[in-house]
């Protein structure tokens, strides 16, 4: 069974980038366009890892990482943040927020699968 | 670039106050060519990724070509193909890999430009009103509150190097809180952090 990851952005373009580079490797991706979408996702199924963005509509990433620790079947899963976000500042954020790691975007196909294999 | 508005015109203005040569028009010039530096920026990224798109696809035509020619010359014999270029079959895959790779990163900047693009529509739209409101638009202390809400958008490394390049020049009462520059210890694209 492939492990299942949840591909959290609003950008459609990213989604299509994230999911090719995934799905190549033989994952299974799941994609949601916002925080509440992915939140949905999650409360009525399971995913091994959540790739998230930061600046969403409705709700943002860090929002959905504080969200996400809070349900049973989230909290000890990866959560990666991929943003544009480079400040110290946000990064300090997502990291109280429980997320596992913090990607800088554009993000390199190479190195997100090398990271994804060694948090899962 | 917009008249008397270059940083290079301006630099001075960061330790002035507002009874040197101060003037709301001024200012509003200096907010003008903050948003045309951020697009300009923006627009350079693009043309960057977009020549990236068409060299790894340029490279991934050649070897289809290739690949195709190689193919019409072995008539079918499918045992030449395979004996002959194993290794080299190795080498096309992994080149292939890399321009795919390459490809991908490049396809986001579609991703960086509409983010980008976005701060900067705000930032006229909120200029736009605040300029029209002459209540507020005459009071040196609420330009640099407005600098300092405005200098919150610009959040990627590149645009924070870009608005701290210029933010002294925006600047304007003696107490004003500057903009921190953070672009120094922002990470760079494409970095990893696992906490």
């Amino acid at each position: 069974m492939p492990s299942v990851i949840l591909a959290v952005d609003d950008s459609a373009s990213m989604r299509q980038m994230v999911r090719f580079t995934l799905e190549s490797a033989g994952y299974e991706v799941v994609q949601a366009a916002d925080g509440v979408e992915a939140l949905d996702y999650a409360k009525a199924g399971n995913a091994d890892l959540v790739l998230t963005d930061v600046n969403m509509p409705r709700m943002d990433g860090i929002t959905l990482v504080r969200e996400l620790r809070n349900l049973n079947n989230y909290k000890g899963i990866p959560i990666l943040v991929l943003t544009t976000e480079a400040g110290q500042d946000t990064k300090m954020q997502g990291k109280q927020a429980g997320a596992t790691g913090w990607i800088v975007k554009p993000f390199n196909p190479e190195q997100l699968l090398a990271t994804i294999n060694r948090v899962l | 670039m917009l008249p008397n508005s270059s940083s290079d015109n301006v630099a001075v203005a960061g330790n002035q106050t507002p009874a040197g040569n101060w003037s709301p028009q001024q200012q509003t010039a200096r907010m003008l060519a903050l948003c045309e530096a951020q697009m300009e920026a923006a627009t350079q990224d693009s043309d960057a990724a977009v020549d990236t798109l068409i060299n790894s696809f340029s490279d991934l035509m050649n070897l289809a070509r290739e690949l195709n020619a190689e193919s019409a010359h072995s008539h079918g014999d499918t045992q030449t193909i395979k004996f002959a270029s194993e290794e080299e079959m190795k080498q096309r895959y992994q080149k292939l890999m890399r321009q795919v790779n390459n490809a991908i990163i490049a396809f986001q900047f579609y991703d960086k430009l509409s983010q980008r693009l976005g701060h900067v529509r705000y930032s006229l739209s909120t200029l736009a009103l605040f300029v029209c409101d002459r209540m507020n638009s005459q009071k040196p202390e609420h330009w640099d509150k407005l600098v300092s809400t405005l200098g919150r958008l610009y959040r990627t490394a590149e645009e924070r190097a870009i608005f701290d390049s210029i933010a002294g020049t925006l600047a304007i009462t003696p107490n004003s809180e500057k903009p921190k520059p953070i672009s120094q210890t922002a990470a760079p694209e494409g970095s990893i952090e696992l906490f």
